[in-house]
């Protein structure tokens, strides 16, 4: 086996490790999962590196060839007579998209390092979650890779329906079914492109080369950028996000805000963008409108939250719009500040949610009227709180700075197969959510951490356990050395996402 | 015709053992009936890749029958393992009949397949099916059982006249017995359409397509749950080998022209199936609908004359026959500790049995076709089948229709592992001889889609069927 392929089994051999321990032994399986994930990040620097040096070095700006950038690349024939193999392998943005996973994931074990209830099975679950996560980001095919989506969305169901809390069951359940119908779309979109092509294979690569034909494009985009758009909180489909997430336990939220909601994204860049372009530009406008709707309304929605994860996961659903908005933009700018936009937001909601669930378990509660003042009591955990809200509404110098103003570039710059002066004017509307954005972020973290403290209620709360400050730090760090050399990591993007540039601005169109 | 001969034996030394068995002794028949069946898989196995025909060209072997056959026997030597040391189903196991009567649906079922003219045909379904309709009233005292068997036996009679006079009217068009003669006899005539359409209700019948599924949720309930069991596995794999005699034996290539029949019924049976399923208590009846709407994917191969049609149907049969089973198995295992067959009161088994409950889940979430499963490969080739065929929209009412049965196979799912155990409920004891039939039935929920041997081997075998067939 190869480097990328024990990136998916090194979470699954440590769930499997894990659920052989006896449960009585509740420290034992906590660090099996934590040395798994450690090694798993580990490992990721490893492959990061190896992407880097092999590819960074021979990039061509000129390029059209759509993986050029595939490295490390693993085919093994499977259903060989349907033209199905299990084919893995990394470009620029597979690995940024593992390293946010990777990162996430051992900050989520450390977050729910505290899991009393059936602790054994809880880690279990969670490390195959993120095992088809992985498998999502680094598989060429496109069975596996369907294969591994719906292997990332199942076990939701029991991580929810069994560690949640309040109406855990009814979120459970919407998520599942609406996650499930939206892979629908996604199936008969990858059967049609299977059946479209003359190559009779599911091997993406190839399937690249197949110049559908245009009313081909033209129905199948819209059913697969939708498909995956569900998962990525697409508005008016979004609304399993707010309730999954709040009723999600807190490593579980930080996995699925951070994490799953980015398979949209990814998969609409990977299988629309990149296999129906011509689909793509003729469907963009409609999308970003659509997607700016999705930024408003998620921010203004978040206004109104009381409850500190359904603040959260509002303020989501407007951040993931930005993802979708910078991919509709089809420039580089754009899709290059939505993969950038994917990993800042990842990191930044699982810092958040990872810090709500700390705060909760300390206090209780959820309700912000409720709380007050509790900066003088924890103040490292309101520190990191900060930082967050204030990577989430774009302050220079953290990760979201970054992401944020390459997609209003993208946006504002616009598509030469759309309207220019529509996409202008959508990105102006976009922008003025970052206004919200502070509204709602300063004044939630002002009502929770600053002012009079209630003593009676909260007079014994403590400050972040050990597990808390590893988990709530390396994600800050994260955010903060994003923000300040995100050269690196743009480079690390664009080296992929230059032939697709190229080759849509090749397909008709000046740009 | 190796196979046929050991089962129809095993049938009658069982028979005659019973006879002069001591009571005590009776124990000995269901590895007896094992015995046989596994006899008769291995010689299946050794002709599989040959073809050849025997009886005057009215019996034919070839691969696609091979397998068929194999899933008939596969699906009978569970119903036998399942039946074995089962408690309530004390009189069933001590009585040599049952095992005879399963064993000559099983000859019954092996002939079906392999009929080459009408006569054999018809003859071999009533063997496949008329001893079926005793198994499901095998419970005398039970009122229900009794209900499941006349209920079974007067829309069995009725389906049964129905294809008669079908193949009579084929018969009548085209002057011929054999179906390869008949093929080449036919032409596009009210008459045939006519025949066609009387045959199709006959099959539905069998396969439990809508709108002729109506007895089997009555009867899947009443039956001793084993019956059950085999009536879900074998007896639709019977009703799947049917369809393929009528509709590639006959029809062959010009089986295009029906592709809008098949997606309609299919489309129909699903969508009935899963949504009747939904308001489901009694986890029994919820199977019955669970199976009629897994036959309308099992038909999904037949949209097209492709080869691989036919090898992602026998695929997915082959993996229906393990999932069900393993569903099955747990019904039985669990009706029988505790007396309980509601899907509520399977709450907390994960607590008190936790493999059971994870067997159960593996077998559930294959039958909605969640990765990586057995059950979500052989589904994506069917519904590849009809994409192949450009029938998207179908492919996408598929898919819907699966999200549709997770969210019921979910409820299980929920009763066992999210919902409290009941404070006096305790760990279950399992019989070994379940513990291996749940074990055998799990490796094939999971390994079969795994690894693609299985499905390489079946699509190799049948990869020239339609040569097989006088396709063009």
């Amino acid at each position: 086996m190869g480097l990328v392929s024990w990136l998916i089994f090194i979470p699954f051999i440590t769930a499997l490790a894990v659920m052989m321990t006896p449960s009585r032994k509740t420290m034992l399986f906590r660090w099996i999962a934590l040395a798994g994930t450690s090694l798993h990040l580990l490992l990721t620097a490893v492959v990061t590196y190896q992407y880097w040096s092999q590819a960074i070095a021979n990039v061509n700006a000129d390029s059209k060839a759509l993986f050029s950038t595939l490295y490390l690349v693993e085919k093994i024939p499977w259903f060989e007579s349907l033209g199905i193999q299990y084919m893995v392998g990394v470009d620029g943005i597979s690995v940024s998209m593992v390293m946010l996973t990777s990162i996430v994931i051992f900050a989520g074990v450390l977050a729910s390092w505290s899991v009393a209830e059936r602790g054994k099975e809880f880690f279990a679950m969670l490390l195959i979650l993120v095992t088809g996560v992985f498998g999502v980001f680094v598989s060429f095919d496109l069975f596996l890779f369907f294969i591994f989506y719906e292997l990332a969305v199942l076990p939701m169901y029991l991580l929810i329906g069994i560690w949640g809390t309040g109406p855990k069951e009814y979120a459970a359940m919407k998520l599942t079914l609406m996650l499930m119908l939206s892979s629908a779309l996604i199936l008969v979109g990858i059967l049609a492109l299977h059946h479209g092509s003359e190559f009779h294979t599911f091997d993406l690569t190839k399937l690249a080369e197949t110049n559908y034909p245009l009313d081909f494009q033209n129905w199948v985009f819209p059913l697969v950028f939708v498909g995956f758009g569900v998962i990525g909180a697409l508005y008016p489909l979004h609304t399993w996000s707010p309730d999954g997430h709040s009723s999600a336990p807190t490593a579980v939220s930080m996995l699925h805000a951070g994490v799953l909601m980015k398979l949209g994204g990814y998969g609409a860049l990977r299988v629309g963008i990149y296999l129906l372009p011509e689909g793509a530009k003729n469907w963009a406008m409609f999308f970003m409108v659509v997607t700016t709707i999705n930024i408003i309304y998620g921010a203004f929605a978040a206004i109104k939250q009381k409850d500190l994860k359904y603040f959260t996961a509002y303020s989501s659903v407007s951040h993931c719009g930005f993802v979708l908005f910078g991919v509709a933009a089809l420039n580089l700018i754009g899709i290059r500040g939505a993969v950038i936009q994917m990993f800042s937001h990842g990191i930044m909601t699982a810092l958040f949610f990872g810090l709500i669930g700390m705060v909760y378990s300390r206090t209780h509660t959820r309700m912000i009227p409720e709380m007050g003042g509790l900066g003088q009591r924890m103040p490292w955990l309101s520190t990191c709180f900060y930082i967050a809200g204030l990577a989430s509404l774009g302050l220079p110098g953290l990760f979201g700075f970054v992401a944020e103003s390459n997609v209003f570039f993208g946006g504002f710059f616009g598509n030469p197969w759309g309207d220019m002066t529509l996409a202008k004017i959508l990105t102006v509307i976009a922008t003025l959510s970052i206004v919200v954005t502070a509204v709602y972020v300063l004044r939630g973290l002002a009502q929770v951490f600053q002012g009079p403290l209630d003593e009676t209620k909260f007079g014994n709360v403590t400050d972040a356990a050990l597990p808390d400050k590893i988990s709530a730090g390396i994600l800050v760090a994260t955010l903060a050395i994003g923000g300040l050399l995100p050269w690196y990591f743009v480079r690390l993007i664009e080296s992929s996402l230059m032939p697709l540039v190229n080759r849509l601005a090749s397909n008709g169109g000046g740009w | 015709m190796s196979p046929e001969i050991i089962v129809a034996v095993t049938g009658f030394i069982l028979l005659l053992a019973d006879l002069f068995l001591a009571e005590k002794n009776k124990r000995v028949l269901a590895p007896l009936a094992l015995v046989g069946i596994f006899a008769a898989l291995v010689s299946l196995a050794l002709i599989l890749p040959n073809a050849g025909e025997t009886l005057g060209g009215r019996f034919a072997v070839n691969p696609v029958t091979s397998w068929f056959k194999i899933f008939f026997l596969l699906g009978g030597a569970f119903t036998v393992a399942l039946v074995w040391n089962s408690k309530s189903h004390e009189r069933i196991s001590s009585g040599g009949e049952f095992f005879t009567i399963l064993l000559f649906t099983q000859v019954g079922m092996m002939f079906l397949i392999s009929a080459r003219e009408l006569i054999t045909l018809y003859i071999s379904l009533e063997l496949s099916t008329i001893p079926l309709f005793a198994l499901a009233a095998w419970k005398r005292g039970d009122i229900q059982s009794g209900e499941a068997g006349l209920k079974y036996v007067v829309y069995g009679a009725l389906a049964s006249a129905l294809l008669l006079y079908g193949l009579g009217v084929l018969y009548g068009v085209s002057g011929h017995f054999e179906l390869a003669t008949i093929r080449d006899n036919i032409s596009s005539t009210p008459a045939l359409w006519l025949a066609a359409a009387l045959i199709i209700a006959g099959i539905g019948f069998k396969l439990t397509l809508t709108p002729f599924h109506m007895w089997a949720a009555d009867v899947y309930q009443g039956a001793p749950t084993a019956v059950t069991a085999y009536l879900s596995v074998a007896s639709k794999a019977a009703g799947l080998a049917f369809m393929f005699q009528l509709l590639f034996g006959v029809f062959g290539e010009q089986i295009s022209d029906w592709k809008w029949l098949i997606a309609l019924l299919a489309t129909a049976t699903m969508t009935l199936g899963n949504l009747v399923a939904i308001v489901q208590h009694n986890i029994k009846r919820f199977m019955a609908f669970s199976s009629i709407s897994q036959a309308g994917n099992l038909i999904l191969g037949f949209i097209g004359p492709y080869p691989e049609g036919v090898a992602a149907m026998l695929f997915y049969m082959l993996v229906f026959v393990f999932t069900n089973i393993a569903v099955f198995g747990v019904i039985i295992f669990y009706s029988d500790a505790t007396g309980q067959t509601q899907i509520d009161e399977y709450r907390g088994l994960s607590r008190t049995n936790p493999l059971i409950a994870l067997t159960m889940t593996l077998a559930l979430f294959g039958l909605a076709g969640i990765p990586p499963l057995a059950g979500f490969v052989g589904k994506f080739f069917l519904f590849s089948i009809a994409a192949k065929a450009g029938m998207h929209w179908l492919v996408a009412v598929a898919a819907i229709n699966s999200t549709i049965s997770l969210y019921y196979y979910l409820r299980i799912v929920r009763a066992m592992y999210i919902e409290p155990p009941d404070e006096k409920s305790c760990r279950l004891v399992v019989s070994p001889v379940m513990q291996v039939t749940l074990l055998m039935a799990s490796f094939g929920v999971v390994f079969l889609g795994i690894f693609p041997f299985f499905y390489d081997v079946i699509q190799e075998s049948t990869a020239g069927w339609i040569a097989m067939f006088g396709g063009r």
